[in-house]
């Protein structure tokens, strides 16, 4: 560690312990970026939650070896209040040896880096120890689905609040039913499963490619038929048998993210990567997407199914090696950025578009993580309309 | 320095924050005013590293110089959020600013990454010093606490440069991935300039300028090349310092595999036909290519950038990858296949490769004998078989190779020029209704066209052949005519049934192309104005004219005629309903020797009281004709005669008879033409005779060419030159029957004439009568034929008269020209009808009632059939001469011999004879020609007939049949009189 970091390192602790405090309006003062009128809603936001959780800054991560990848998902976690707000309840690990080995608690330490700081970017390295510690390799290139699920997996094993679990959970967990059913005795087998990601091909059963996100979507939930080698065995005939697998949706979380699979493997052993067009839309509405069949609730949840895009994880590059960058919304700004490591950017709508990808770009970004949010439609910060109510009539 | 000056310039909320900002802050705003450039070249965030200079320092300015960006980006953010307040821009898209506003946001972070790369070359270079004075691995000096700091703070370095590495990589990604947005944005720009392209080509009247294009491939270009060149030059910095996990050593090649990938996008989509395969004779109706004839090609480099050094080239080829179906016909281009991409010394030039005088040759069929020999065997018509010319460039510029290719739209081929029309219709309808622009079987399945859309592209086509769009009204006659009575906007309208079916025996296409040609040719300015309503069905037309005040008419284009255009108008009479007539349409032909404004002034129409009027007098709604007209009519006066000035102005008018089926043109200028033309059969209604119907035989129907009635044309003021009409009026007819076959021979003689004597033999002709009349006998017929009255040239003069009721007269010249047929203010001959031997009055009312000369050689001869095909010849012989007959073969007047009328052919007057020709009835006025050939003309007294005349027949060349006069009336084909058949 050098000089220069351990000083930024200091300085970081300092601001970390003023805003533990939550001298919040001494620091609003202080805070010469924010325009009047965000101030005073800010002012009293802060009063509820105290600055922290509303600081949503925008600020870049240094890559250091490989880690864009981990970067890019860092973001989507930080950049999302809701998972923020769980982040900042957790307990604090009693040794030092805990602490580092924590990794919501070292994400929170990051989190606190990054939004106290004035500098454009920050660095993870105290993450990334404490994920080497736990198996996550530096320096190696990673699949940034497989390294979400690891990511997920580690934080939501070392939390240790039962009620901070659930909210994890409840926030990240996409439910859905798979039927089984015998094609012969119409022999059914139903099970529960969660996901956090839904998995969706860019092709269909026939192999033609899709077109639009809604598309990948309606393929997902389409019943398949499982015949010949695919054949399962049927407890009632006692013997293999041709089956209709279908899976329906029975719940949406806060936070829903769809994987889009950019990559096929070929016959041979080498994994190649598909970057046609592809669109996804700003506002998805579940509803309007899967038919009744596909869905497996009831209608205040549907309702409830009104989405809209929070981040976009783009990969350019081919599938042996590329680079990882992140589009993020920012909730409380309602503006997108580009987190490229330690560079970020304010970017438009046109700019996340350009992820769709292009079958002439072999190199370009191509959205491969989707990130949707639910909808507040009623209160833009859930569940604080009534403190706030009660902290000023005027709100 | 931009930095502080951009600041400097933002509002006074944000200066104010600026002061804020700097009060009390460890840099003293004077410092950072004085210092501003070298404050900001400084990389603040590497301040920690220079050990001497103090570090609190550094920090403060590193953070107040963020602090600066932050007001910048927050006042600019806010401009961004208000409209800009600055009018004084022109009104750009929303998009067009976009796209420059990202352009400037690329530069400078352009030259925020070189800025930064020049830290980083610092960095590297102190590092590397240090390490090499610091560092010696061989000695080991682990106890050493001078040199475990040294270490470590060689150890600090490494990780501040390896940090800067990616920080700069980092960079450069959102730097290629915002460029990647760019690049979408003026993709999106460049497709959206094809597609006006393509709709020019068809004659959408858009904008197909390239240079705001040119402007952002350039700079998108020139951006991405030199982040190319700092992607390498980042290379060449791993090779001085390398360690492990460098950055420098996975990151760069993929961000030039990425970025190389962007710029040859780029730059082959940055090739394009900027001006498409175009013959300059027609540049209307690019896209038609004929074998052998010239043709000019334009490509362009939108990506101005090229080394001087190294001339790039461009070839043409033709079907490079042709479709491989049977009989498609496979060319050569010719002259020259390649050239040099160049550029003009100005900005402005484009980066063009300019093909000019390149013309196709059609390959022989390669002789391997299929038997077919490949003519005419392929499944696509000549005109609906599509050629593509594509440009190859080999494009080198900073170490990047590229062979770029770019294509024109399909051509069509044609080897003669009747193709032009049908070839035009397919060029029409691929550009319309093709999705793939390189579709070379387009014609083996052609989709139909949705209406609107062809609505749209017919709209072009008057827009670009007469400079006025087709209005809602006319686009639904069309739809009702392609569609029936209801059209919908979901009609659609198949491909043959465009251009290759037609009712009426041609394609929709071949007759709105005909009216195409007409207004192109003849009718721009009125079209232009919207005089002429065009497309209104006979219907509509009626509907129109209804309600409007008698002499109400409106200029429509003909329905059966192709190019033909007509006036309709309408007439009150005291009781019954509306009447409503339309003149036979008027074709190139008619409008070629007469524009239709004068027609429309001159237009006369013989009512049974023989006062001739004009029944246009109103143009639908209600304009004056004259206001409408006014400024199109041809010019009256010439001005006085000057001594060049050979002949006198002359006129041609247009006259009709009320109620019967026939026009007559007579032709004062030159006196050439005389016609009476049929009426359109469907456009009579008060007459339920077609003219081609025989009317009841009668006896012996006299023709009385009667006087002119000089009021009919009133001299236009002050006009030196009398003008002639001549007229035939039948007398109280309800309708002219014509009897087909009916030969008239007509002699007009002049008062002083001697009796003409009939050539023996002949039957039935008849007498002329001497004496102050010009007398037309007619033969007994049972009909009145109508006459068209032509002259001729060189002796030979014939009076044809056409089955069904057409007449030619021909006032004959005389071989040398000299014969001058003195234009008297009118001449009017009138056949009337129920008069025996209905006299021919020829008038020629010259201003100073001088005596009516005919010069020598000057021949003027009425030849009409008979029913029996009994031949008749008069000839008009001027009264002080001896009548000349020549023999119809010989045509040098040389050979004239005098006085002797051959049976059925000619009259002719001889050399050196004259004409005087008193019109008795009229009185008024007297005719003079000039004299003869010897003679001077007399200037200012006559019209004179020069045989230069183009209106004029030529010598030999067999009678001038006036096509448009017969083609729609099929059942009479025009019949010559041959002089041969009377010897």
């Amino acid at each position: 560690m050098g000089q220069g970091s351990g000083r930024q390192e200091r300085s970081k602790n300092q601001d970390l312990a003023t805003s533990d405090t939550m001298q919040a309006e001494e620091n609003v003062q202080s805070d010469n970026g924010e325009t009047r009128e965000t101030k005073t809603r800010d002012e009293r936001l802060r009063l509820v939650f105290g600055m922290a959780d509303l600081k949503n800054k925008a600020i870049g991560l240094y890559n250091i070896g490989q880690t864009c990848c981990l970067n890019s998902l860092l973001q989507v976690f930080l950049m999302n209040t809701h998972f923020t707000g769980i982040l900042r309840r957790i307990t604090v690990p009693p040794s030092a040896s805990q602490k580092s080995r924590s990794v919501p608690y070292q994400m929170l330490l990051l989190l606190e880096k990054m939004q106290s700081g004035k500098q454009k970017a920050v660095c993870p390295k105290a993450l990334a120890y404490c994920l080497s510690l736990h198996r996550v390799k530096l320096f190696v290139q990673y699949d940034a689905v497989q390294l979400l699920l690891t990511l997920w997996n580690l934080i939501k094993g070392q939390l240790t609040n039962p009620e901070l679990i659930e909210k994890l959970c409840d926030l990240y967990t996409i439910w859905v039913q798979e039927y089984m059913v015998c094609q012969e005795c119409s022999f059914e087998t139903k099970r529960n499963s969660n996901m956090i990601t839904l998995p969706l091909s860019m092709l269909d059963s026939s192999c033609h490619l899709l077109k639009t996100l809604e598309e990948c979507l309606q393929c997902f939930f389409c019943p398949e038929e499982l015949t010949g080698q695919n054949m399962c065995f049927c407890e009632h005939c006692g013997k293999k048998t041709p089956f209709t697998q279908s899976m329906k949706l029975a719940h949406l979380p806060q936070t829903v993210i769809l994987h889009l699979k950019r990559f096929c493997f070929r016959k041979s052993a080498s994994t190649h990567k598909l970057c046609h067009y592809l669109s996804f839309p700003q506002d998805l509405d579940f509803n309007a997407v899967l038919t009744e069949e596909q869905c497996q609730t009831d209608a205040s949840e549907k309702a409830s199914w009104q989405y809209e895009l929070f981040a976009v994880v783009a990969h350019s590059g081919s599938a042996d090696c590329g680079h990882y960058c992140a589009y993020i919304r920012s909730i409380t700004e309602c503006k997108w950025y580009c987190f490229d490591d330690s560079e970020v950017c304010q970017v438009l709508w046109d700019d996340v578009k350009c992820t769709y990808g292009h079958s002439e770009f072999h190199w370009g970004q191509t959205a491969y993580l989707l990130v949707y949010m639910k909808k507040d439609l009623q209160e833009p910060y859930p569940g604080l309309s009534e403190n706030l109510r009660k902290l000023s009539p005027s709100f | 320095m931009a930095q502080w000056q951009e600041l400097q310039g933002l509002d006074a909320a944000s200066l104010e924050r600026l002061h804020q900002l700097y009060s009390g802050a460890a840099l003293p705003m004077e410092a950072r005013q004085c210092l501003a450039a070298w404050i900001e070249d400084q990389n603040w965030d590497w301040g920690a590293a220079f050990e001497e200079s103090p570090e609190t320092l550094a920090n403060a300015v590193a953070n107040l110089l963020q602090e600066e960006q932050r007001i910048l980006r927050q006042a600019h953010a806010a401009a961004q959020r208000e409209p800009a307040a600055a009018p004084s821009t022109p009104p750009q898209s929303d998009r067009h600013q976009e796209i420059q506003r990202r352009l400037a946001e690329f530069q400078a972070a352009l030259q925020d990454a070189d800025r930064t790369f020049r830290h980083l070359e610092d960095a590297q270079e102190m590092f590397d010093f240090c390490y090499k004075v610091h560092y010696h691995p061989g000695e080991a000096r682990p106890n050493d606490p001078e040199y475990v700091k040294q270490l470590q703070s060689l150890q600090a370095k490494l990780q501040k440069l390896d940090r800067s590495r990616k920080d700069m990589l980092a960079q450069m990604q959102q730097l290629l991935g915002r460029s990647e947005t760019l690049r979408d944005f003026v993709q999106q720009e460049l497709g959206g300039w094809r597609e006006r392209q393509r709709g020019a080509c068809l004659g959408a009247p858009v904008d197909t300028g390239l240079q705001q294009l040119q402007g952002w491939f350039t700079a998108l270009g020139e951006g991405l090349f030199q982040l190319l060149q700092l992607l390498r030059a980042l290379g060449e910095l791993r090779l001085k310092v390398t360690y492990e996990g460098d950055p420098l050593q996975t990151e760069p090649p993929l961000l030039e595999t990425r970025l190389r990938e962007l710029l040859t996008y780029l730059l082959q989509s940055a090739f394009v036909v900027e001006l498409q395969p175009c013959m300059p004779a027609c540049s209307k109706r690019p896209l038609v290519l004929r074998t052998a004839s010239k043709f000019s090609v334009r490509a362009r480099l939108l990506v101005r950038l090229h080394e001087r050094s190294h001339p790039m080239e461009v070839k043409i080829h033709i079907d490079r990858d042709p479709p491989k179906i049977r009989g498609f016909r496979r060319f050569n281009i010719l002259t020259f296949n390649s050239k040099t991409l160049a550029v003009g010394d100005s900005p402005q030039d484009g980066l063009v490769c300019d093909f000019q005088h390149l013309t196709l040759k059609e390959q022989k069929a390669s002789g391997s004998g299929k038997g077919s020999k490949g003519l005419g065997e392929g499944p696509l018509a000549v005109t609906e078989e599509l050629h593509i010319i594509t440009f190859t460039l080999a494009y080198a510029y900073r170490g990047l190779e590229l062979e770029l290719e770019t294509s024109t739209l399909p051509v069509v081929i044609i080897s003669n020029n009747n193709q032009l029309s049908s070839a035009w219709a397919s060029v029409l309808w691929f550009n319309m209704l093709s999705a793939d622009p390189k579709n070379q079987l387009f014609f083996a399945a052609p989709p139909p066209a949705p209406w609107p859309r062809l609505a749209e592209v017919l709209s072009w086509q008057f827009e670009s052949a007469a400079e006025r769009g087709l209005a809602r009204e006319h686009l639904h006659m069309l739809a009702r005519k392609l569609f029936g009575s209801k059209p919908s906007p979901e009609s659609t309208l198949a491909w043959h049934k465009f251009s290759k079916d037609g009712a009426s025996g041609f394609s929709f296409w071949a007759w709105l192309d005909g009216i195409l040609g007409l207004l192109q040719e003849h009718l721009k300015q009125l079209w232009k104005e919207g005089l002429i309503l065009g497309f209104v069905s006979r219907k509509q037309e009626e509907k129109l004219l209804r309600g409007k005040r008698t002499g109400t008419f409106l200029i429509r284009f003909s329905e059966s005629v192709l190019g033909g255009v007509t006036f309709s108008w309408v007439e009150h009479p005291e009781s019954g309903p509306p009447t409503f007539q339309a003149v036979e349409p008027y074709t190139a032909t008619e409008l070629a020797a007469l524009a239709l404004p004068d027609i429309i002034h001159d237009y006369q129409l013989l009512v049974e009281e023989n006062i001739p009027e004009n029944p246009l007098r109103f143009l639908y709604p209600d304009r004056d004709r004259d206001e409408a007209f006014g400024p199109h009519y041809s010019q009256r006066q010439a001005g006085s005669l000057t001594g060049k000035k050979e002949y006198l102005n002359q006129r041609l008018i247009r006259v009709s008879s009320r109620r019967v089926n026939e026009e007559l043109a007579a032709a004062t200028q030159d006196l050439e033409t005389l016609r009476l033309q049929p009426w359109e059969p469907a456009a009579l209604q008060a007459v339920p005779c077609s003219p081609g119907t025989p009317g009841p035989a009668r006896p012996e129907p006299p023709l009385q060419v009667g006087t002119g009635v000089p009021e009919l044309l009133p001299p236009a003021p002050g006009a030196a030159e009398p003008a002639l009409v001549l007229q035939l009026v039948p007398k109280g007819q309800e309708h002219v029957p014509v009897a087909p076959d009916s030969l008239w021979m007509l002699q007009v003689l002049p008062e002083s004439l001697e009796p003409l004597q009939p050539p023996p033999g002949l039957q039935g002709l008849q007498q002329v009568a001497p004496g102050d009349q010009v007398t037309l006998k007619l033969e007994p017929g049972p009909v009145e034929p109508q006459l068209v009255l032509q002259p001729l040239s060189e002796g030979q003069g014939t009076l044809q008269v056409a089955p069904g009721g057409l007449g030619t007269l021909q006032p004959a010249l005389g071989g040398l020209g000299t014969q001058h047929v003195a234009p008297g203010d009118q001449g009017t001959s009138q056949p009337g009808s129920g008069a025996l031997e209905p006299p021919l009055n020829l008038q020629l009312l010259p201003g100073e009632q001088r005596p009516l000369q005919v010069a020598p050689g000057e021949l003027e001869l009425l030849a009409a059939e008979e029913l029996d095909l009994q031949k008749l010849l008069e000839a008009l012989e001027p009264a002080d001469r001896a009548l000349d007959a020549l023999e119809p073969a010989e045509l040098e007047p040389a050979e004239l011999e005098p006085a002797e009328l051959e049976p059925g052919l000619l009259g002719r007057l001889g050399p050196g004879a004259a004409c005087e020709c008193r019109e008795p009835r009229a009185g008024r006025a007297a005719a003079a020609a000039p004299p003869g050939a010897d003679r001077p003309r007399p200037a200012g007294s006559a019209a004179l007939l020069g045989r230069r005349d183009p209106f004029l027949p030529q010598a030999e060349a067999p009678l001038p049949v006036v096509s448009s006069l017969f083609a729609e009336a099929g059942d009479f084909p025009p019949l010559h009189i041959d002089p041969q058949d009377f010897q």
